[in-house]
């Protein structure tokens, strides 16, 4: 204890965070959150009812965390993977078999995806039911709504990584419907595609969309919804 | 007051007073807009591939003397079936299905009780005749048709010709 009181004390810890300890007053607690980048998101204040399990289920903090755990299995995945055929298909049996925890990893970061689209939909319903969408948070709900599609087109997107049959399939089936659209329908899969059919392209092209492009959206998103819950007033 | 009057003066010179200011902005943000609407086609030029490896779209099958009246030939690199009918006429038929696009196949006696639901679809239940002819959805037109011609005893099909009902029958 006295070792941390130490610390606590150094201009090092200072200079790193703002609020003199010890805390003892109220103003002191408020500005624990006020000066820190990551707890700021938190009102300084906090109904307590909005605690409480049953209010919120904490399923937008559980779609949040399970983000996390895309990120960061998804990230370790990527090291053993190459967007190519077909050592796509193969890199992911020697996930499964080879390599050392690579089927529990592979498997988390399935799971988590199933997950991350429940409890996302879940979040939907739960601010839907209790009304969180009306003024002044109209806004926040279609940023929501965004974030809600871009779950989807990551699991989509994901999908067609391993390239089995199912894969191979399924995004046969998803660029089709996208063929389906008025006017530009072609072209958006041709786009999509990097061709007329699926090959060394398409899989490249998912790839760069599921590790980059659509996370990097998905954080900015993310970070302005958190901002927005904050600045309409805490959560309802 | 001042401002006014010399507003009225304007109106009647009849002539649009713009400020140096205004100039500088509109000027700066054409040619920001310029540059980035080329930025966005030339992005979507990119993104566009100009050599695809695909398959040609042209292919053999033959001789035709080796082809016994009332036979299908799968091709699975092109995704065709290539028909000889009791008659001895030949068509070739698109195996993907036209509803989303997945692999047909080919079931000589018939499925799910209907013997004339020769080509089916795994993905979503799509039934063809042998024909390629609708049976039932949730395709919404029947499998597309190529044309065929015959060349030194060999066929040609085309799949990039697609043809309608009369012009499918290459007679022998």
């Amino acid at each position: 204890m006295k070792f941390f009181y130490w610390i606590s004390q150094t201009k090092i810890w200072e200079s790193v965070f703002r609020t003199k300890l010890p805390i003892s007053t109220n103003l002191d607690r408020a500005l624990v959150i006020f000066n820190s980048l990551s707890l700021h998101i938190h009102p300084i204040k906090v109904r307590e009812r909005a605690i409480k399990f049953t209010y919120t289920f904490y399923l937008g903090m559980i779609s949040f965390f399970l983000f996390l755990v895309l990120t960061i299995t998804g990230i370790l995945l990527m090291l053993y993977y190459q967007p190519a055929i077909p050592n796509a298909y193969e890199n992911m049996k020697d996930l499964k078999y080879v390599v050392s925890n690579g089927n529990f990893l592979r498997n988390m970061h399935r799971w988590s995806a199933h997950l991350m689209v429940i409890s996302v939909f879940l979040h939907m319903l739960r601010v839907f039911f209790k009304g969180a969408y009306r003024p002044p948070r109209q806004f926040n709900w279609i940023v929501g709504v965004v974030l809600l599609i871009i779950t989807l087109l990551l699991s989509y997107t994901g999908y067609l990584l391993p390239y089995d049959q199912l894969s191979y399939w399924a995004v046969t089936v998803g660029a089709n419907i996208a063929r389906y659209v008025p006017l530009i329908g072609e072209e958006l899969s041709f786009l999509l595609l990097g061709g007329n059919n699926i090959g060394e392209y398409t899989l490249v092209r998912f790839y760069v969309l599921h590790c980059v492009i659509l996370p990097a959206f998905m954080v900015m998103l993310i970070a302005f919804h958190f901002w927005r819950i904050r600045k309409d007033g805490g959560l309802l | 007051m001042n401002d006014d009057k010399i507003n009225e003066n304007n109106s009647e010179e009849n002539v649009p007073k713009i400020c140096r200011r205004k100039f500088l902005n509109t000027m700066g943000n054409t040619a920001t807009g310029i540059v980035l609407l080329g930025g966005l086609g030339v992005t979507l030029d990119f993104l566009k591939p100009n050599v695809i490896l695909e398959i040609p779209k042209e292919f053999k099958v033959g001789p035709i003397d080796s082809i016994q009246p009332n036979s299908v030939i799968y091709e699975p690199e092109q995704k065709a079936f290539v028909v000889r009918d009791e008659q001895g006429s030949f068509y070739a038929l698109s195996a993907v299905c036209t509803h989303l696009g997945c692999t047909t196949k080919w079931n000589a006696s018939g499925i799910g009780g209907n013997p004339k639901a020769i080509i089916s679809c795994p993905c979503h239940g799509s039934l063809f005749n042998k024909k390629g002819e609708l049976i039932q959805g949730p395709a919404q037109r029947g499998l597309d048709k190529f044309r065929l011609r015959l060349e030194d005893n060999q066929l040609v099909v085309n799949t990039s010709e697609i043809v309608s009902d009369e012009e499918m029958i290459l007679k022998t």
